[in-house]
């Protein structure tokens, strides 16, 4: 059955996904959006709005919705601006939000009944500020959700998702491990082989949603991958490729030694002791009884992989540098040398 | 530039994942294409008229696709008996005989080269030779690197010592029983047989194990086959120990290319190009399959106690110490400089895990049997509650 689906957002990384996969599953889409970010992107193929969640929410003013995907909301203010006119007029509002609500990630195998993280009694939850949403961003992810089931009681699925990953991510905390790997030689490698990893790709996020508003699923749900070991990850990556990379797994402590941090540049990967240790050990076993799916890693990284070398010149030079995420090329090969140095049994070079 | 894969494999690979502006295809999905190694195949600037020896096998096909694709003229020679009719149409032309007994069909041909792929037996050599001597430029002669004696060598490169047959077997044999078990010997009596039958003109290219699509050995075959069941797999002792395998197409593709080129002389032709470890081809398989699994490492020792075997049971893995110490941490340089390229690992177990599946049920059965190359899964089950109960007793630490 077609649903007449609005989603907020929708050119940005998942939403370009869920947009391709509604119009093939046949739903009509209609999109609230600034029309910044890839404007005119699917013109002709959806009812585009124009409006910002910020202060104009004026174009949702008295239309119907079967379903609301609600992707790019870090602010609950964001939230109840589009419910001043999405309130009473929609029957599903399915929400991401993100698994860093969780506070504590020192156990494995952690659940949706986990604990979430609360509101600074001093910040103001409906705050705008720009810095406010990197610095809250587990509360106010938390507090968003709470302020769509205060707006659609028993109407609202909650979707936390670990690390999105695939074409399109400007984050570069995936696409640097096919990107490095593809280069070849000697790789640095967190941690050891067996360290636990843990991600989703955009497309299957994106795809399960769209189910998700087809079978108007409700409740909360983590959104992730299994967990699997780091080498799983890197050496799947290095199968797509064929530069004929050379692994070297450093330590943690040593890591940390010479200034590489994990998911930092050394990314999707935190070491999997003390508060971070069950960070990438995520439980993902409701989601999956609920119909969320994984594409193959092979397809994920050659995918990404292929995205990448579509981007700017400057996109690819600042990977290579770990301006965004990753380990630059140049730090890597000091962090190698001076592994290696020790491992000779002292020092030989002075 | 002709696309590949047009008629050999079915489960044919879709290119082009990236739509315009490098937005995901996400209709194709359920098809899950992925970019597999581009190859357009360009012709070659001159038409060579080949001749296939065999070319219905495994190696064989792949050589008739990618000569047919660089623009060469194909003539195969074999009894007509492998896939009878598989390439009719295609080929130039089809001679029927046998290299046992019968060659009359090469008779007063000439061809500017010869891809010698069925050889066990230098009688075979010898036989086509009474019709192909002095009437072919190049003759490429596939043979093994199991005609190396010592596999503890590690580098092992085309100078090391070779294998000798015994002075009371006769070299030109024709006995299936000896063909097997002197399989390295034969096959360097056969190397020897084509210098002497065609000197200054010849090539030999000894490939380690041969992988892919077609292939009915089971031993890359099986570890595809059975990542792709899931659950609990046992993997032979340490992640680390090094392997090795070469792709059936770039093999045919690097021996079409010699013949282009005119390159003589001996050549390893082995893969990867760099060191691969066992746990980065097996992950590698697994990253093109969706069953959720995983590996349990098992110590030779407890293998070795339980009867499962390297190469036969774990397929592609050898100790890599004592005796073959050098089995996978062979030289290729020499190949790879004259021109060997290799696919990436991910195509090499798609494009075999898709030919698997087009196998008739009870082949694929036999694989998870372990009939032919690999581990029975009932067999595995037991090995891996035997290993698991040993931890239990041995304690934590």
């Amino acid at each position: 059955m077609a649903l007449n689906i609005l989603i907020l957002g929708g050119t940005g990384f998942t939403g370009p996904e869920q947009v391709e996969y509604a119009l093939a599953r046949g739903h009509k889409v209609t999109l609230f959006n600034r029309n910044r970010t890839r404007p005119d992107f699917f013109k002709g193929k959806v009812e585009q709005l124009v409006g910002d969640l910020n202060d104009d929410v004026s174009a949702l003013k008295g239309l119907k919705f079967d379903v609301v995907l609600d992707n790019p909301t870090t602010f609950p203010a964001w939230v109840r601006n589009a419910a001043q006119h999405l309130k009473g007029n929609i029957g599903h509002y399915i929400f991401i939000s993100t698994m860093s609500v969780y506070p504590d990630n020192s156990r494995p195998n952690m659940d949706e009944t986990d604990g979430t993280t609360p509101m600074p009694a001093d910040v103001d939850p409906y705050t705008l500020v720009r810095e406010n949403a990197g610095k809250y961003y587990g509360a106010l992810k938390t507090f968003a959700e709470q302020e769509a089931e205060r707006h659609y009681p028993g109407q609202v699925t909650v979707v936390r998702p670990g690390l999105i990953v695939g074409p399109l991510d400007r984050s570069d905390r995936f696409t640097y491990w096919p990107a490095r790997i593809d280069r070849g030689g000697d790789v640095v490698a967190p941690g050891t082989p067996d360290d636990p990893t843990q991600w989703i790709d955009s497309r299957d996020l994106a795809e399960w949603m769209v189910r998700l508003a087809e079978q108007k699923v409700l409740g909360t749900f983590n959104a992730v991958g299994h967990s699997r070991p780091m080498s799983e990850l890197l050496y799947g990556i290095k199968a797509v490729t064929t530069a004929g990379a050379q692994f070297h797994w450093i330590p943690a402590e040593f890591l940390t030694s010479q200034g590489v941090r994990g998911w930092r540049h050394m990314t999707v990967w935190l070491p999997p002791t003390g508060p971070t240790a069950g960070f990438l050990r995520r439980n993902n076993d409701r989601a999956v009884a609920k119909g969320l799916t994984f594409r193959r890693l092979a397809v994920t990284a050659a995918e990404t992989l292929a995205w990448h070398k579509t981007r700017t010149e400057a996109e690819q030079k600042a990977l290579m540098e770990g301006a965004v995420a990753g380990l630059a090329a140049s730090k890597e090969a000091e962090v190698l040398a001076a592994w290696k140095a020790t491992q000779k049994g002292g020092p030989d070079h002075e | 530039m002709s696309s590949r894969r047009s008629f050999l494999h079915t489960g044919a690979m879709i290119g082009g994942a990236l739509g315009l502006g490098g937005l995901p295809k996400s209709l194709l999905a359920q098809h899950d294409p992925f970019l597999l190694t581009p190859q357009p195949v360009t012709r070659a600037p001159a038409s060579l008229n080949i001749l296939i020896l065999g070319g219905t096998g495994f190696t064989g096909p792949e050589q008739v696709e990618y000569a047919l694709a660089r623009g060469h003229r194909v003539t195969l020679f074999n009894r007509n008996k492998t896939r009878p009719g598989f390439f009719k149409g295609k080929v130039a032309e089809e001679l029927q005989g046998d290299l046992n007994n019968d060659t009359s069909a090469l008779k007063g041909r000439q061809f500017d080269v010869v891809l010698d792929n069925p050889t066990t037996l230098p009688a075979w050599v010898r036989n086509a030779a009474q019709q192909l001597a002095g009437n072919v430029k190049h003759y490429i002669f596939q043979s093994t690197t199991s005609v190396y004696s010592d596999q503890s060598i590690i580098g092992l490169d085309e100078n090391s010592p070779v294998g000798v047959l015994p002075a009371d077997i006769d070299p030109y044999t024709l006995d299936p029983a000896h063909a097997s078990r002197y399989y390295g010997p034969l096959k360097v009596r056969a190397e020897q047989e084509v210098a002497k039958q065609y000197p200054g003109i010849w090539t030999v290219v000894r490939p380690c194990l041969i992988v892919g699509p077609l292939d009915r050995t089971d031993r890359f075959t099986y570890w595809p086959a059975r990542i792709d069941q899931g659950g609990e797999i046992v993997a032979p002792d340490k992640p680390d120990d090094p392997c090795q395998f070469i792709d059936v197409r770039d093999l045919a593709e690097f021996s079409v290319r010699m013949a282009e080129a005119r390159a003589f002389g001996l050549y390893n032709a082995i893969g990867p190009e760099k060191p691969m470890t066992i746990a980065e081809m097996l992950y590698g398989v697994k990253s093109i399959t969706s069953t959720p699994g995983f590996f349990t490492w098992v110590p030779w020792e407890f293998l070795k106690e339980q009867g499962v075997r390297p190469w036969r049971h774990m397929t592609v893995w050898q100790p890599p110490y004592g005796a073959t110490a050098g089995y996978q941490r062979r030289n290729a340089s020499k190949a790879i400089a004259a021109g060997l390229t290799f696919r990436s690992l991910a195509d090499t177990a798609r494009t075999t895990l898709d030919w698997h599946r087009t196998r008739p049920q009870a082949e694929q059965d036999a694989t998870l049997r372990g009939a032919v190359g690999g581990l029975d899964m009932k067999r595995e089950a037991e090995v891996l509650a035997a290993w698991h109960a040993k931890l239990k007793t041995a304690g934590p630490g």
